[in-house]
C-alpha cells in the first residue's frame, strides 16, 4: 500500500519524474527500503483509459507545456512550439514508447576516442564502459521482458516487418529481425501476450508492453516505502549553505506551492525538463544554476538522427496490423567511417494509423499528388531511420529570457544546429531505405524528414572530470553530492539506438550506488 | 512556414476543454456542428455561398475521389464553429474566400466570371489556391481541416484502414501477419 510522507520528512528520497528513469530507480530503492517520494508533474492514467485512437491519445499524453525552440534544424521551422515529443503523465514516455530495448555498442560509449576530434562537435568518452554495464542490462532485459534475451522468445514477424525483412535480404544486409522488444510475446510477470493490436504508442491497452506505470509504480508502492504524488511539477530544487539540497518546491494539483524536504534529490525529468529544472534552481552560491560549476547544464543536447521512408507499392501492406516497431535491421548500426560519417544508424518499423499518416505526410503540401500517396495508404510500408548524434556545445537547452508557464517558471528553448555528420548520415540512410523498399517493387518513396523527438539525451552529461560534465559516472552531480539525475539527460552520447533500456540500466545501477552511500553515511 | 498543425489543432481543442473528456470527444469534434450541406449556416457564421466555398477549397487542398462531400462537410465543420464564435477567424476566413473568388473571376476562358465554388476546372481553382498558399487564411484552413477529415472512423475504411483493434483482440487472429506477394 503506498506511503504517506509528512512534507517536512528530510529522511526521503525525492525522486522527480515516474518515467523510465524515475520510475525504475524510485521501485529500486523502495525495495531496498529506502522512503521515496516520487513528484510527477503529469495526471496518472489507468490502464483503462487508453484508447485506440492517435489524435486522441496523442492529445491526452503529450507535454503541451510551453516551449520554444531555434537553430537551423528542420524541427524548429515545422513544430517550433513542440520541438520534443514527450509526455506528461505518471509513465513518463514509457507509456508512449514504442518498446524497442537494444543496448548501446561497445564504441558508443568512447566517442571521443573511437571517432577523435570532430570539427564543431563536443564529443566526450563516458566515465564508464559496455562492460561495466553489462550486467545491469542484463537485469534490465530480464525485469522488462526484453525479446531475444534470456531465452525470451522474439515476437513474430508481421506483414509489414516482413517487407522490411525482403528488402533487406535482397539489398544483401544480414542483420535484421522482429527487434529486441520490451512486449511480452506470451504472458509473463503477471502482464498479458501481445495481440498485436498496432497501438502500441496510444498506450498498449492489454499492458503487454513494459511501462512504469503499471509495473515499476505500483510495485514500488507495494512495498509501502513509495509515495507517488501526481500533478506535482517542481519548479525549484534548494540547498543549505554547505551546498547539499535540502528540500523541492513543487505546484500541487490545486497550483498551491509545496516544500517537501528531502535527504537526496534525484531528477528525471527527461532532457529538457530536467536541466531547466537545474538552471531555474539558481542561487547566490549556484548563480549559473545548481550543479552548473562547469557551465555544462543544458548543453550537448542530442536527439537521434532520424527522418522516415515510406514505400508504396502495388500490393496490400496493412502495416497498423501487428506490434508497432517490431522490426529493425541493424547493418548500419557499426562504426564505418568508410561511408562518410562517424556513427550509425538502425532502420526501424515505423507504421501509423491513418490519421497519423495523412496529418503528417509531406507537411505543407496539398493538393492530388499528396492525396494520391494517402489513397495507397493500405499498400504503403514505413521505416524510421535512427542514427547517432552529435553533441554540439551550442545545441542546448536554456531558459527563455522572458516567458514564464503558468506557474511563472521561465519555459525551456531548445536550439539545435544539424552537424555536418548528421546531415551525411541521413542522406546515406535515406539511399539505403529508398533502395531497400525499390528492391522489391516500390513504386516510389516519400521521405518525411524528423518529427519532434521522443529520444531527448544529454543536457546533464556524465563526465570523469568535473569541468567536461554535469554528473559522474553513477549520475551524481559534481558539485552536490546529494543531487542525482537519473534520465536520460545523464548520456555522454546518444548511439544509435532507442534510450530506454540504457535508461534503465543506469537506474538500476545507481540504486545500488544510492543505497551504498546512504548506509555509509555519506549521503 | 509551420506545418505541426495537427499539435495546432489538438492543443486548440485542449484548451477548449474538449479533451478532457477523453478521446472520443476529439472524432466527436470533427462530427459535430451544423451540417452545412443542408443548408443551416449561421447567421452569424459564414454565408451560403462562403461555406460552399470553403467545402471545396477543402476537397482541393486534399482531393480523393472516393469521398463525397459529406466528408469534407465535417472536416470544415469546426472551422465554420469558430468563425459563428469569433469575428476575426470569419473576418479572415471571408477575406481569404474573396481572394479566391477575385482570382478565378479574373482568370481567362470558360472560367472568367465566375467565383471559386462554380469554377469546373479544377486547374484554375488549383492555381487561386497557388496564389494565396502559405498566407495566414491557406494556413488556417490547411491546418483546421486536415484533422477533422482524417480522423473520422467512417472516412478510414474507404482508406483500407480497420481503426481501433483492441476490442476484437488485436489481429494476433486477424491477419497480421498474412502478406502472400513477397
Amino acid at each position: 500500500m503506498p506511503a504517506k510522507f509528512d512534507l517536512n520528512d528530510s529522511s526521503v528520497v525525492v525522486v522527480i519524474g515516474s518515467g523510465a528513469g524515475g520510475g525504475t530507480l524510485a521501485n529500486e530503492l523502495a525495495k531496498k527500503g529506502i522512503s521515496v517520494v516520487v513528484l510527477e508533474a503529469g495526471r496518472r492514467m489507468e490502464l483503462t483509459e487508453f484508447k485506440n485512437d492517435e489524435i486522441g491519445m496523442f492529445g491526452a499524453f503529450t507535454w503541451f507545456d510551453p516551449r520554444t525552440s531555434s537553430g537551423s534544424w528542420y524541427v524548429a521551422k515545422s513544430s517550433p512550439d513542440l520541438p520534443a515529443w514527450t509526455c506528461k503523465l505518471v509513465g513518463g514516455t514509457t507509456v508512449h514508447w514504442g518498446a524497442c530495448a537494444l543496448r548501446f555498442q561497445e564504441h558508443e560509449f568512447k566517442t571521443r576516442t573511437r571517432y577523435g576530434a570532430i570539427p564543431g562537435a563536443n564529443l566526450l568518452d563516458w566515465p564508464l564502459d559496455l562492460k561495466e554495464l553489462g550486467p545491469y542490462y542484463d537485469r534490465a532485459e530480464l525485469r522488462m521482458g526484453v525479446t531475444g534475451t534470456h531465452g525470451i522468445p522474439r515476437l513474430p514477424a508481421s506483414s509489414h516487418g516482413k517487407v522490411l525483412f525482403a528488402g533487406a535480404k535482397k539489398l544483401g544486409y544480414t542483420q535484421y529481425m522482429t527487434t529486441n522488444m520490451a512486449i511480452n510475446p506470451v504472458p509473463r510477470d503477471g502482464r498479458a501476450g501481445c495481440q498485436q493490436t498496432g497501438f502500441c504508442v496510444q498506450g498498449c491497452t492489454f499492458g503487454a508492453k513494459w511501462s512504469t506505470l503499471y509495473v515499476d509504480i505500483p510495485q514500488a508502492e507495494a512495498t509501502g516505502k513509495a509515495e507517488v504524488r501526481a500533478e506535482s511539477q517542481v519548479l525549484r530544487i534548494e540547498h543549505d549553505a554547505s551546498g547539499k539540497v535540502t528540500s523541492v518546491v513543487y505546484a500541487d494539483r490545486a497550483g498551491n506551492l509545496q516544500r517537501q524536504k528531502a535527504r537526496i534529490v534525484a531528477v528525471a525529468g527527461n532532457s529538457i525538463e530536467s536541466p531547466r529544472l537545474l538552471l531555474n534552481s539558481s542561487s547566490s552560491q549556484f548563480p549559473q544554476g545548481l550543479a552548473n560549476s562547469s557551465g555544462q547544464v543544458g548543453r550537448n543536447y542530442m536527439r537521434h538522427v532520424t527522418s522516415t521512408v515510406f514505400g508504396i507499392f502495388d500490393k496490400p501492406v496493412h502495416m497498423y496490423r501487428g506490434t508497432a516497431q517490431s522490426g529493425i535491421v541493424m547493418d548500419e548500426a557499426r562504426l564505418d567511417t568508410k561511408r562518410g560519417f562517424v556513427g550509425g544508424y538502425n532502420l526501424e518499423l515505423l507504421p501509423q494509423g491513418l490519421p497519423s499518416f495523412a496529418t503528417n505526410l509531406m507537411p505543407g503540401e496539398w493538393g492530388r499528388d499528396r492525396a494520391s500517396v494517402i489513397d495507397s495508404y493500405a499498400n504503403i510500408a514505413g521505416v524510421w531511420i535512427i542514427g547517432e548524434d552529435m553533441a554540439r556545445e551550442t545545441n542546448r537547452v536554456t531558459l527563455h529570457p522572458d516567458r514564464k508557464d503558468k506557474f511563472g517558471m521561465p519555459i525551456p528553448n531548445v536550439h539545435v544546429d544539424d552537424h555536418p555528420n548528421d546531415v551525411a548520415m541521413q542522406q546515406h540512410a535515406f539511399q539505403q531505405a529508398d533502395a531497400l523498399y525499390k528492391s522489391i517493387g516500390a513504386k516510389r518513396t516519400v521521405h518525411h524528414l524528423p518529427f519532434p523527438s521522443t529520444h531527448n539525451m544529454g543536457t546533464n552529461r556524465m563526465s570523469e572530470k568535473p569541468q567536461d560534465g554535469v554528473v559522474n559516472r553513477f549520475g551524481q552531480a559534481h558539485d552536490v553530492k546529494n543531487l542525482f539525475v537519473s534520465d536520460g539527460s545523464q548520456f555522454a552520447s546518444s548511439g544509435g539506438e532507442n534510450p530506454t533500456l540504457t535508461i534503465v540500466a543506469l537506474a538500476l545501477r545507481q540504486s545500488e550506488y544510492i543505497a551504498d552511500q546512504m548506509s555509509k553515511g555519506a549521503i | 512556414m509551420r506545418h505541426m498543425l495537427l499539435r495546432e489543432w489538438v492543443t486548440k481543442f485542449s484548451r477548449r476543454g474538449f479533451l478532457r473528456g477523453g478521446a472520443a470527444a476529439v472524432a466527436a469534434v470533427a462530427v459535430s456542428g451544423p451540417n452545412l450541406l443542408a443548408g443551416a449556416a449561421e447567421a452569424a457564421g459564414l454565408s451560403a455561398e462562403e461555406t460552399r466555398a470553403l467545402l471545396k477549397m477543402t476537397r482541393d487542398l486534399f482531393p480523393h475521389d472516393r469521398l463525397d462531400d459529406s466528408f469534407y462537410a465535417k472536416a470544415i465543420a469546426p472551422l465554420q464553429d469558430e468563425a459563428a464564435k469569433d469575428a476575426a477567424t470569419r473576418k479572415l476566413l471571408s477575406g481569404g474566400i474573396a481572394q479566391l473568388n477575385a482570382a478565378t473571376m479574373a482568370s481567362a476562358g470558360a472560367s472568367a466570371g465566375k467565383p471559386y465554388a462554380d469554377v469546373s476546372d479544377e486547374n484554375v481553382r488549383v492555381a487561386a489556391i497557388k496564389k494565396i498558399e502559405g498566407g495566414a487564411f491557406f494556413t488556417k484552413v490547411y491546418g483546421g481541416t486536415m484533422t477533422p477529415l482524417y480522423n473520422q472512423p467512417e472516412l478510414w475504411p474507404k482508406f483500407g484502414y480497420e481503426g481501433p483493434s483492441s476490442a476484437q483482440g488485436g489481429y494476433i487472429n486477424r491477419g497480421f501477419s498474412d502478406i502472400d506477394w513477397l
